[in-house]
């Protein structure tokens, strides 16, 4: 079978067992980091806080790379990517707009 | 006069698949937007009033653990069946979509099992604020996931008629894309809502 | 038990028979829609219906289908405006004039809703319908079936919001229902509930919509039409999508969160049990906000294309207004505090989107000036197109001004609410959405249907539009700033009744304005020999819509064009190119064209989402039932069918297009 002939580029990166591999045990690592360090309970607030939203951003990352596969190699991939970021800072005024003005009118009004 | 056909060069086709998978990518960009506002729904109302029952209190982190694991194996053999298709073989993809389809079906269960639970408890979703936000943002999660079931077996039983033509390649890319995108809400919503919760 | 499932709370006490004003409109809706019914089986073309409208996924077919259900809705958002324009004018004082309040709220909010999204929503859409494919060069939209789809959903929308003025009640919470009004304890009927299926199911339709023509933009423009040679209104199409896809999301969200709160006992919105009812004026005008800038950057689209048209001269700073199209998205999000600035954020929050609106005014101002400059040693034709334009200039202007002085925290403070802000929304939504889209409409015409409208009943239909609209609403500044609030059906104060007659009489002569334009469109088709565009050219135009007949045959272009500048047609005018082009078509070798079947599916899915909202708010659930399995049974059976395209031959193809040749020679 011609595989390059049936491979359409729907903009993803090459479709490879090793990558998806390595994702899932990334996945597996920083969710078991995440978990443990909550349960454990040992370091201070902070410390956890800082654990675990970096770990959920690292795994975010993995699994748009390994298995979403999102790359900026080809054309599609590149507008795939575009739209995305786009999406996420939209995303980011909307939260952490709301979030600003919720408080805001929190400490202003229910006090 | 006009004939009806199947059959369409394979260039246009390719182009016209490119085109609809792009689509499907922008509609998961509305649903991202969708759970966003869920998201920011829940920061703002998760707080615990006095004297009330609290989610901090419900929350079992092991459960959680399990199902998290059940989601990512499930996207994980999503990822296999992918690359079956790529190497052309039906049945690995089946047989691959099938496991997806309960390690999905034991995240659900799992889930469903911790609503009804707490429901018991007394932290039902029209018990408080918090209440209502939690069950809406992890229900809303919850019924992707079961859509997503759905279409898992109705992909099942559709390539058993098509087998793996390109239409079929392209709905195992539209479904891949939803299967994977519903794992990446899901950290968001183990370490905001759960993770978060219990400390 | 049985009855209660299948039927809920719905009776014939649900038939408005205690209110007479509403029983006159529900018999003459009636008339009208068993009138339509009957003219249909009298000339027996439900068959034609069914297969060329009805199930047609046609981008130029269902745009007119668009246009036909914004412009039935004007009219019924319009005799909301009678309604309240003839209240308000009597109601002073003493008189508590002829509508109670029930009835008042439950005017001013369907009027908000018919307008916006059952009026202004559809018009845009059936615009870019029937011009985005062809302005670009493709031959449909990138999903002709969703297209179709968005339409029938959109429909059912306005249906159900035309149900509750037969059956039941519609909201008075006004157009956006806010909390705690709107929750079930201070609205427990089924007002609410409509409100929300309507505009959840058109909203799904809408954001559907926008995928499909963001998708077009990116991926079916013709060969050589890079994102700097696409035509202005294409650009302006694209920023209103991307809008729409990422907005629209919001309001679906924060609708369902007040479904919940209403159905399931939630505590999203109350005020006890930890609710917080600003959390939902925030969401819903963070989808506020941005739908206005979708409703008005294709109209920023259309006055580019027609005053580069209609003062024959290439549009002034091309580059200039897609920047500036682009900013106006991106600030579109982070300014919709404006709408609530009274609700008690603290001075930064408010400085913050106060600086951040008025800064969206700058690239707004930067357009007009372009348009301006584009006018500026033209050779200028004032039909009616250019006519629209004009007004919109100065208009939009004044409108534009106001908002900026609401756009001022402190200003605000006095002027929230008031009259003059029904003026000054009214002021850049009529100026510039509804003259746009006029100014689109009769420019497009000729391309959907084949003829031009009568000039003359243009020309005075658009007198009396502009002069009645700055009748009705000029006075409404005033009584603002005089203390006059909004949403409210009978004044204390007799001394704003003049004022309010004034504004009635401005609504009389928009209301002959729209007559007029209803006997323009009888003219039109009475002497539609006369006005017949045989080139596919009528105004001499620059972009590629122009280059194919009127109206375009079903495939667009027989062969694909391609594109080396901005404005390709008016380059190969220039060029002399285009009778070469003809000629060389003659001759030409002419290859089967694909094109998608025809589909029901549409239609069918949508009525489906018709019953399962009209029986969630009657809680009738096994309907309810029905009507969701029978959504999903639809999707899925549609997947299964394989027979969804056809191909036309050369043959039919090649005299189609000779046909149209004879035509111009």
């Amino acid at each position: 079978m011609d595989h390059q002939h049936n491979q359409v580029d729907y903009g993803s990166g090459q479709k490879k067992l090793s990558i998806y591999l390595s994702g899932m045990v990334m996945c597996v690592l920083l969710t078991l980091l995440a978990f443990y360090v909550v349960m454990a309970g040992t370091l201070p607030k902070w410390a956890i806080f800082t654990v675990i939203y970096s770990a959920a951003c690292m795994q975010f990352f993995v699994q748009l790379i390994c298995f979403l596969r999102m790359n900026v190699r080809t054309e599609q991939g590149r507008l795939n990517v575009m739209c995305f970021v786009f999406t996420a800072v939209i995303l980011t005024c909307i939260i952490l707009g709301s979030l600003w003005i919720m408080w805001s009118l929190d400490y202003n009004m229910m006090h | 006069m006009q004939r009806e056909t199947h059959v369409g060069v394979h260039d246009h086709h390719a182009e016209a698949d490119r085109t609809d998978v792009f689509g499907f990518w922008l509609y998961i960009m509305t649903d991202c937007i969708l759970f966003g506002c869920l998201f920011t729904t829940f920061l703002v109302l998760n707080q615990p009033m006095e004297h009330t029952l609290q989610l901090k209190n419900y929350i079992h982190l092991p459960d959680v653990l399990v199902e998290t694991f059940f989601l990512l194996a499930s996207n994980f053999t999503f990822c296999l069946a992918s690359l079956s298709i790529y190497k052309e073989k039906l049945g690995s993809v089946v047989w691959w979509l099938f496991l997806s389809f309960l390690l999905g079906a034991g995240f659900l269960y799992i889930e469903v099992n911790e609503f009804i639970h707490f429901a018991k408890e007394g932290f039902r979703w029209d018990y408080s604020a918090q209440a209502s936000s939690f069950f809406t943002l992890v229900g809303t999660h919850g019924l992707h996931v079961t859509f997503g079931l759905l279409w898992i077996l109705t992909m099942i039983v559709q390539l058993s008629f098509f087998k793996l033509n390109q239409t079929m390649k392209r709905r195992m890319t539209y479904l891949g894309l939803f299967w994977n995108f519903l794992d990446i809400v899901w950290i968001f919503v183990f370490t905001i809502v759960y993770l978060m919760g219990a400390m | 038990m049985l009855k209660n499932l299948l039927l809920g709370n719905l009776s014939v006490e649900a038939i408005p028979f205690d209110a007479p004003i509403i029983l006159g409109a529900d018999l003459f809706m009636g008339m009208i829609f068993f009138g339509v019914l009957f003219s249909i089986t009298f000339y027996k073309k439900w068959s034609y219906i069914w297969h060329e409208w009805v199930t047609s996924v046609d981008h130029k077919k269902i745009g007119i289908m668009y246009l036909i259900l914004s412009f039935v809705m004007l009219l019924r958002g319009f005799s909301d405006a009678i309604l309240m324009r003839s209240q308000q004018a009597v109601a002073a004082g003493h008189s508590a004039g002829f509508l109670p309040p029930e009835h008042y709220d439950q005017i001013f909010s369907a009027h908000g809703v018919i307008m916006i999204f059952f009026v202004a929503m559809p018009f845009m859409f059936g615009l870019i319908n029937i011009a985005l494919p062809l302005q670009i060069g493709a031959r449909d939209v990138a999903y002709p079936y969703l297209n179709s789809l968005s339409f029938w959903l959109t429909f059912v929308g306005a249906m159900l919001c035309n149900a509750s003025l037969v059956l039941g009640r519609f909201a008075e919470t006004g157009w956006l229902a806010y909390p705690t009004l709107s929750e079930l304890y201070y609205s427990p009927g089924v007002g609410v509930d409509y409100y929300i299926w309507s505009l959840q199911i058109a909203g799904v339709g809408t954001t559907l919509g926008g995928i499909n023509f963001i998708a077009t933009i990116f991926r079916m423009r013709c060969p050589g039409m890079t994102f700097f040679k696409m035509p202005i209104f294409t650009w302006s199409v694209l920023c209103a999508m991307i809008l729409v896809a990422l907005a629209f999301p919001v309001l679906t969200a924060t609708l369902a969160l007040l479904t919940l709160d209403r159905v399931f006992g939630m505590h999203f919105f109350t005020d006890f049990a930890g609710g917080n009812n600003m959390m939902y004026i925030n969401l819903i005008w963070a989808w506020g906000h941005p739908e206005v800038y979708i409703l008005i950057l294709p109209a920023f689209g259309i006055f580019s294309e027609v005053v580069a048209t209609f003062s024959q001269k290439r549009l002034f700073g091309y580059t200039t207004m897609v920047w500036a199209m682009a900013i106006i998205t991106f600030l579109s999000f982070v300014v919709w505090v404006h709408h609530f600035f009274t609700m008690g954020a603290g001075a930064d929050v408010n400085a913050f989107f106060g600086i951040a609106t008025m800064v969206i005014a700058v690239p707004t101002g930067v357009k007009v000036f372009n348009w301006l400059f584009t006018m500026y040693k033209g050779r200028i034709i004032l039909d009616t197109p250019m006519l629209w334009v004009s007004a919109f200039f100065t208009t939009f202007a004044i409108g534009g001004m106001t908002g900026v002085m609401l756009a001022i925290p402190p200003v605000d403070f006095q002027l929230h609410n008031s009259l003059f802000l029904v003026a000054h929304f009214h002021n850049v939504i009529i100026g510039g959405v509804l003259f746009g889209y006029f100014a689109g409409a009769i420019y497009w015409f000729p391309k959907m249907f084949g003829f031009k409208l009568d000039e003359k009943w243009g020309k005075w239909s658009f007198y009396f539009w502009v002069i009645g609209f700055y009748v009705a609403f000029m006075p409404l500044y005033v009584l603002g700033l005089n203390g006059g609030m909004r949403r409210l059906n009978h004044y204390e104060n007799t001394l704003y009744q003049p004022y309010f007659i004034i504004a009635a009489i401005g609504m009389v002569l928009i209301f002959i304005g729209i007559i007029m334009q209803i006997i323009q469109l009888f003219v039109s088709i009475k002497n539609r020999a006369a006005l017949r565009d045989k080139t596919g050219d009528p105004w001499n135009g620059r972009t590629l819509e122009w280059s194919v007949s009127s109206p375009p045959p079903i495939y667009n272009f027989a062969t694909v064009p391609t594109v080396s500048v901005i404005d390709q047609l008016w380059e190969n005018k220039e060029q002399h190119q285009q009778e070469s082009k003809v000629k060389l078509n003659l001759h030409s070798e002419y290859t089967p064209i694909h094109m998608p079947k025809n589909t029901a599916m549409g239609f069918i899915i949508a009525m489906f989402a018709g019953l399962t909202g009209f029986a969630i708010i009657w809680h009738m659930w096994i309907p309810g039932i029905v009507g969701f399995v029978g959504v999903l049974v639809s999707v899925i059976a549609r997947t299964f069918e394989t027979k969804i395209d056809y191909y036309i031959d050369a043959e039919t193809v090649k005299k189609t297009e000779l046909n149209y040749i004879k035509g111009i020679i």
